[in-house]
């Protein structure tokens, strides 16, 4: 249970991680928090030559807010956003997510752009901010492009990082009050990655939302346009609308077989609806919430 | 120790200063050495519990710059200038004091192990909660694992602290915390506790890059025997896709098995194949993930219905994960006249660290994508053209440079 060997550097400052990111041969992995890579290190399936950690980058570890969105580093914590140490544009939504993420020795050090470019399916962020509607801002030597969070994750453990390029922050779009947000997450452990996760940003004013199924061990599932989930229309009924068949033939023709699994898949994502309907009756913490939503 | 068995030519290890509980010191340490290790092995600090290694049980957590966080998930070298306290620095600690008499009143603990961890969570606890409810007290500690206790002993310990000090007017800590309150006002930065933001000492830190470790040859890795002739596969799914070319052409490329490996990213060959008999090797990688599999597989055609079965059975190159699988394949008309549909249905049984990771759903994605790939270089070589560009990651060109190299895969940097 110890790492092969590896090589280590710790840059101070972006620029000098993307030097030496071009110039770097073989197989290079960088770190921030490892709660993620630690254990695959740990267990061997990874075994690079050299390890970079990028903790030490002052602007990976900033949070601020441009217009309405929030934009933070790569290197927030989980616990930074769960304990309101960065500006809040989701009227708690993002902190109730981070504080039901695994442990908080493990939210501690985990980031929000290690989640997100480790990309496990069943992780809270990909899920979570797909349905918030995020973009990463990604840095490389030849400057810096944007991508819709949904474009940016293309599969299980598999982003849309090229050579040489690192994700540099997270911008989330703030939510306004008029909106409404739910978000359930099923483990039949506390702590654990999710079986299921149903994500829904609907705003039943402007009859528009989006809705994600989540931990379906590929790219989320995403509804651009949640329309179809309430029978053509989101109005303030919405939650009553909300149709099972639809999701369920959803996840039909996005491969999965097991009706089972469907059933799950389904009921997490009906329960983030009714969720988003009373918002009132889901007060934080969600650490508490969270054990009679997976119940 | 590794640390103390490494090589001097190649002296990996980097200076790293640390306050641990309280006391300065510097020591040299593997960049691979986690904090952990660090403080049981070369500090003789060996209260610090070590379980699973990959942060799941709690056994190692301690406190890094007064937060709590994984010992075995934090490398020292990535720590330098943090304050670490380990168990043994909780002896003078009020609210340790508290909870270890709290523990031994409740029977909170039976064989130890994950005691100390236990009570580094506990004590977060205590000064996050505002008051004793046990629902938060049990998602609190569900990071901790304890297989004595049943953790009704433990629950009641910390309920019973937290009341009491609410009791004596001790309030939890609020965020960024206020003067008088359990967290006596200090103010966080952002970003991973334990990690400082550059300094000149940190951006120092460079160890030489390791000399690549000789891959074995492939030849010599262990090659796996033969599939169990009652084998059952532990996993199954089923995949098709559609070739614009007529069936019986399509059947009569997967008779050609180097044609069919060509077609097959990361596949590569080992001596020429028989009709039906294979022996080489699979790269497959998940993300950071990625390893060679290496061994035999049986085919078995049957011309008339224009299906087949290959079995087959590998192992990694350590020989750490071992697989066994089969596919059964059948080539049947497509929509289109002059086109086929190919239908594939996959059983394998997956041992060893990777089964540990490999989630099944996260091998049929790959499945998923080797198979769409498949279906384009088969598209192309029935074409008669040369098989399109491979995905990065996937290309068996690329493998084989990788092996000459060392046995790392090339997967790009990131995380």
């Amino acid at each position: 249970m110890k790492p092969a060997p590896f090589a280590f550097e710790r840059p101070r400052d972006l620029a000098a991680l993307l030097d030496r990111l071009a110039e770097v041969e073989g197989a290079v992995k960088l770190i921030a928090g490892g709660q993620s890579l630690g254990p695959m290190l740990n267990l061997r399936l990874v075994e690079p030559g050299l390890v970079i950690d990028i903790t030490g980058i002052p602007e990976l570890r900033q949070a601020r807010l441009d217009g309405d969105s929030l934009v933070l580093g790569a290197c927030v914590t989980h616990a930074d956003i769960e304990d309101g140490r960065v500006p809040d544009v989701t009227g708690g939504a993002m902190a109730r997510v981070a504080s039901a993420i695994a442990y908080r020795p493990v939210r501690n050090r985990g980031t929000v752009g290690g989640s997100l470019v480790h990309a496990d399916p069943a992780a809270d962020w990909v899920t979570a901010l797909t349905a918030l509607g995020a973009e990463v801002e990604i840095a490389g030597r030849s400057g810096r492009r944007r991508l819709a969070l949904e474009d940016f994750v293309t599969g299980a453990l598999d982003v849309a990082l090229e050579p040489g390029e690192i994700l540099a922050a997270v911008r989330i779009p703030a939510l306004p009050p008029s909106a409404a947000w739910g978000y359930v997450k099923h483990c039949a452990k506390l702590g654990e990655f999710a079986h299921a996760i149903g994500a829904v940003r609907l705003e039943p004013g402007a009859g528009t939302g989006r809705a994600v199924i989540g931990a379906i061990e590929r790219a989320p599932l995403l509804f651009a346009d949640a329309r179809p989930l309430f029978g053509g229309r989101i109005g303030a009924d919405f939650a009553g609308r909300f149709d099972a068949a639809a999701a369920d033939a959803a996840l039909r023709s996005a491969g999965m077989a097991d009706p089972v699994d469907r059933h799950v898949h389904v009921t997490v994502l009906a329960r983030a609806v009714a969720q988003a309907a009373r918002p009132a009756a889901h007060p934080a913490p969600v650490t508490s919430q969270r054990l009679i939503e997976a119940a | 120790m590794s640390a103390l068995m490494a090589d001097p030519s190649r002296d990996q290890r980097m200076p790293v200063g640390l306050t641990v509980n309280g006391r300065q010191i510097r020591a040299r340490v593997e960049p691979r050495t986690h904090l952990g290790d660090l403080v049981r092995d070369s500090l003789d600090l060996t209260g610090t519990h070590l379980g699973c290694e990959h942060g799941i049980c709690g056994a190692c957590t301690i406190l890094l710059d007064g937060e709590p966080a994984r010992a075995c998930l934090t490398f020292a070298g990535a720590c330098e200038g943090a304050s670490v306290t380990t168990i043994e620095g909780l002896d003078d600690d009020e609210i340790a004091g508290e909870l270890r008499a709290a523990f031994n009143r409740e029977h909170a603990l039976q064989c130890g192990y994950c005691t100390p961890g236990m009570l580094v969570a506990a004590r977060d606890l205590v000064l996050r909660l505002p008051e004793p409810d046990e629902r938060r007290i049990r998602a609190g500690l569900s990071g901790n694992l304890c297989r004595c206790t049943g953790y009704v002993g433990i629950v009641r310990a910390v309920r019973g602290v937290i009341a009491d000090r609410r009791a004596r007017g001790i309030p939890a800590g609020g965020q960024g915390g206020e003067r008088g309150d359990e967290r006596g006002g200090d103010k966080r930065g952002l970003g991973p506790v334990g990690a400082r933001i550059g300094t000149a000492a940190t951006a120092a830190a460079r160890t030489p890059l390791a000399q690549p470790v000789q891959a074995s040859a492939p030849a010599a890795a262990p090659v796996r025997a033969e599939i169990a002739p009652d084998f059952r596969p532990a996993q199954s799914f089923a995949q098709d896709f559609s070739v614009s070319h007529p069936p019986e052409a399509v059947f009569a490329l997967f008779g050609d098995v180097a044609a069919v490996a060509a077609c097959l990213p990361g596949a590569v060959l080992s001596g020429a194949p028989s009709s039906d008999r294979v022996e080489g090797g699979l790269e497959v990688r998940i993300g950071p993930i990625s390893a060679l599999f290496r061994g035999r597989a049986r085919i078995e055609r049957d011309e008339a219905a224009r299906s087949g079965r290959i079995l087959g059975a590998g192992s990694d190159a350590g020989g750490r994960s071992t697989t066994e699988g089969e596919i059964r394949y059948r080539v049947g008309p497509g929509t289109v006249p002059g086109t086929a549909k190919v239908e594939l249905a996959v059983g394998y049984t997956l041992k060893g660290p990777l089964a540990q990771f490999g989630r099944p759903g996260l091998v049929r994605d790959l499945a998923g994508r080797l198979t769409a790939e498949f279906a384009r270089n088969l598209e192309a070589r029935l074409a008669g053209k040369p098989a399109p560009e491979a995905a990065p990651g996937l290309n068996p060109l690329r493998l084989l440079l990788d092996l000459l190299r060392a046995r790392w895969a090339a997967w790009r940097g990131r995380s």
